[in-house]
């Protein structure tokens, strides 16, 4: 609860703003969906067979699965808010669609009759009698169609579209639940207020509820048409995935880029989404340039057939050729931390023993109580791996999942984690990082990727992005994710102050 | 005036309508009565066509009706619908002037001409106009549908059963409400009814109708004197004087038993000689055609018992 007050008081702002992002595409997918239902709706309504194949349509397109949708259409129109909007289109047409085509037609025949032997125009007869008396079915459509919207936006987050959705992913991706909390209770809460608000317009007459429609639709056009106007016109698009890390690094190479070339403005798309959202959004030109680890690469993103190296230059080099050949991407050269698999024990542990090197751990094993990861705990490149090459087994393990991993060490439950290099938990647990001496874990280094175009137009970027190579160490890094994740520094001022800190960048910029 | 000529009307292979010839006079109070099935509300609806016929003319003063143009016929033809129809989300001005809306007339004439209509059929505009159907009773809700159709001041006014549902209260009320309006307006009224004594009551002329055949036109003294079948006399007799219950209807139902006991009673005698009788004794006997029976109290009551719940 502290924590989420926290949250609340230092990122109010950017939550005001994702809960704006969340209503805006929520609401303009609705009004779209509702645009396009409705009139369909209407113009069916008196041909049933095509109303069943349009039924069936919209039954069909709901079934597939969000996250397959977004997928599908991410070569199509790339990433962001227009794919995030489309989908949540798709999924909201059906109840919309379906009650308007039930609500039309199953408006009792004597009234349908009546107006018929008035002789009222088709229009006349919409407008007057049939919309009017289906407009209760049509707005529980609409209610049905939103509530569902407002929860599957969430997943805007991850094709970069923001929202709400953004503090759940974090959440998840952190073992953050104060944020992923705050995700779920808002949204959950959007949802609430907004089905309430559309109860309360179905209370109204037809013609005040087309006044309150219209005046959205103006506000929503209004807000977005003055963004428009007042955004300035970006030339370089830095985007990272989820998390305060590459944050942090985005906001170094927006400051760096700013600072060389003052002719480039550079926007920054913080908790983009996942590995392979960003590397088509890069591959598409929706971004320009993200950190990507150079483990990462040869693992999920080329195709390469030699095994796996422990050297991080030899991994550099083939990630960044295949990258080329595949892809004509550039990667630049990587920074000096690693964030890879990494073996954690207590302060006490360590100087009780002198531990310092995972080698060490061979005189205490059967005093290691472990617990880990349950996918560190299985793979080859995890304990198996770790317990083969080293030569060791401990006295205890148990799989746990991460944050409670965390918990239990700070606890004295347990006296040896796994745990990524550059995790915040290392330093605000005061826990010591083992050097991995036999260069057992592959190594994962950071470093800009951008495509050859984008560098053929702009080779100073080269330059400028280069002054970070070899830079930023572990322990670097690490203080700078423990200040954005538990002291909820913001990640802007953190990297500049590393920059400025380093020589990088001037001081008063 | 309003002629059929050789008009029919087949649904697949039903015949609703068989070359029908029938002419309504302007300003007539014209009558349609029939059994159900008999086709008087096919004919009714043919006229403002809400169902075309198979072959066959219709023509309105003169012009035929497949030549004219259908909403404009229409909104010049004012329609009562047997389950009132008003529109539920519209209040009782607006559902009075929904054909002056529909021909643009302008909003303070519209509720000018719905005041005046509700003032004609005695309901207080100041207190009835603005409320919505729902607030009506049938009867009041059955008043608002007669002046909906009267509200473009047409020529024509076509009513399909308008007063079945109401209670005999206000159908008597109702029934006085369109004579009267018939005689201030002179427009052509066409009727539909099933029932002979509101036909006789409201028609000038009256067309009995069966299984899609004409049976008789004419007014209602003459088909009262001289019915020009057996079925015009029958629905008549029906109707209009429920036929008494005998001893033989009894018997036919099939209680009684045969005796040989002396008879008492005619079979033609009505049911109350028979109860009657059963006072002073347990059992009567009863001649029939069939030869002598014997009847019980209890057969007397269950036959009213089985006949109450038809």
């Amino acid at each position: 609860m502290q924590q989420i007050n926290h949250i609340i008081q230092t990122q109010g702002s950017e939550i005001v703003q994702a809960i704006g992002q969340h209503i805006a595409i929520s609401l303009v997918s609705l009004l779209i969906a509702a645009l396009i239902a409705i009139p369909l709706a209407i113009l069916l309504m008196n041909h049933r067979r095509a109303a069943n194949v349009a039924l069936q349509i919209t039954s069909i397109l709901q079934t597939i699965p969000s996250l397959a949708l977004l997928g599908i259409l991410i070569p199509l129109v790339g990433i962001g808010t227009v794919p995030s909007i489309i989908a949540l289109v798709i999924y909201a047409v059906m109840p919309i669609f379906q009650n308007t085509y039930s609500g039309l037609t199953t408006i009792d025949p004597n009234l349908e009759e009546a107006a018929e032997a008035f002789g009222l125009s088709r229009q006349k007869k919409l407008v007057r009698v049939e919309l009017p008396l289906a407009l209760p079915m049509i707005i529980s459509g609409i209610r049905i169609a939103l509530v569902m919207i407002i929860g599957t936006a969430t997943l805007a987050a991850l094709i970069g579209a923001g929202g709400l959705g953004t503090y759940i992913l974090l959440g998840i991706e952190t073992n953050n639940n104060a944020l992923l909390i705050i995700g779920a209770v808002l949204s959950a809460a959007l949802a609430l207020l907004f089905g309430a608000a559309i109860d309360w317009l179905g209370k109204l007459s037809f013609r005040r509820v087309g006044i309150v429609l219209g005046v959205v639709v103006v506000l929503i056009g209004g807000v977005a048409g003055y963004r428009h106007l007042v955004q300035p016109q970006a030339t370089i698009t830095v985007a990272g995935k989820l998390g305060s890390e590459p944050e942090i690094l985005i906001n170094m190479y927006k400051d760096l880029i700013e600072q060389d070339h003052p002719n480039i403005k550079v926007t920054t798309k913080p908790n983009f989404g996942a590995t392979t959202f960003l590397f088509k959004a890069l591959q598409s030109g929706s971004i320009d340039i993200y950190p990507e680890f150079t483990g990462t690469v040869l693992e999920s993103l080329v195709k390469h057939e030699s095994s796996a190296s422990r050297n991080p230059q030899v991994t550099y080099q083939r990630a960044q050729k295949a990258l080329k050949a595949q892809y004509q991407m550039a990667y630049l050269k990587p920074m000096k931390y690693q964030n890879g698999y990494a073996i954690a024990i207590t302060q006490a542990f360590a100087t009780k023993y002198h531990l310092k090197k995972i080698s060490d751990l061979q005189r205490v094993a059967g005093k290691v109580h472990a617990g880990f990861d349950p996918d560190f705990y299985q793979q080859s490149a995890g304990y198996p791996g770790l317990s083969k090459a080293y030569g060791f087994k401990f006295g205890s393990v148990k799989t746990m999942e991460p944050s409670i991993r965390y918990q239990a060490i700070h606890h004295g439950k347990i006296n040896l984690v796994d745990g990524y290099t550059t995790d915040p938990e290392v330093q605000e647990y005061h826990l010591v990082v083992l050097k991995d001496d036999q260069k057992f874990f592959p190594p994962y280094q950071g470093a800009p990727l951008m495509t050859e175009k984008l560098l053929t137009e702009h080779p100073e970027l080269r330059t400028t992005l280069n002054k970070l190579a070899g830079r930023v160490s572990t322990t670097d890094m690490r203080k700078m994710n423990y200040l954005v994740t538990v002291k909820h520094h913001k990640a802007a001022t953190v990297a500049r102050e590393y920059l400025q800190k380093q020589g990088l960048l001037k001081t008063g910029n | 005036m309003i002629e059929f000529k050789q008009v029919t009307k087949r649904y697949d292979d039903q015949v609703a309508i068989a070359d029908l010839n029938l002419t309504i006079p302007t300003g007539d109070f014209f009558v349609l009565v029939g059994p159900s099935g008999s086709g008087k509300t096919t004919t009714l609806k043919m006229i403002n066509r809400l169902i075309e016929p198979t072959s066959g003319d219709i023509l309105v003063d003169g012009k035929n009706l497949r030549d004219t143009d259908l909403r404009e016929m229409r909104l010049n033809m004012g329609y009562v619908l047997q389950n009132i129809a008003l529109f539920p989300n519209l209040n009782i001005q607006e559902n009075i002037a929904i054909q002056p809306e529909s021909l643009g007339w302008p909003r303070k004439q519209r509720i000018d001409r719905a005041r005046e209509l509700l003032a004609q059929v005695d309901l207080d505009p100041d207190q009835y106009a603005t409320r919505m159907p729902s607030e009506l009773s049938g009867g009041e809700q059955q008043r608002v549908g007669i002046v909906r159709a009267l509200a473009t001041k047409p020529n024509v006014v076509l009513m399909d059963e308008p007063f079945s549902a109401l209670d005999p209260i206000s159908r008597k009320q109702l029934q006085d409400l369109v004579l009267r309006l018939h005689h201030e307006l002179q427009m052509t009224f066409v009727f539909v009814t099933h029932d002979m004594p509101e036909a006789l009551r409201l028609g000038q002329e009256i067309a009995i109708m069966r299984n899609g055949h004409l049976q008789q036109i004419g007014t209602g003294t003459d088909i009262v004197q001289h019915p020009a079948n057996d079925f015009v006399r029958g629905f008549f007799q029906n109707q209009s004087a429920p036929r008494a219950v005998t001893i033989q209807n009894l018997l036919n139902a099939g209680y009684g038993t045969p005796t040989q006991a002396p008879a008492t009673l005619m079979a033609t005698d009505s049911l109350g000689t028979l109860a009657q009788a059963l006072r002073q004794q347990a059992a009567v006997v009863v001649t029939t055609a069939q030869g002598p029976r014997q009847v019980t109290t209890p057969d007397l009551l269950d036959y009213l018992a089985v006949k109450e719940g038809d």
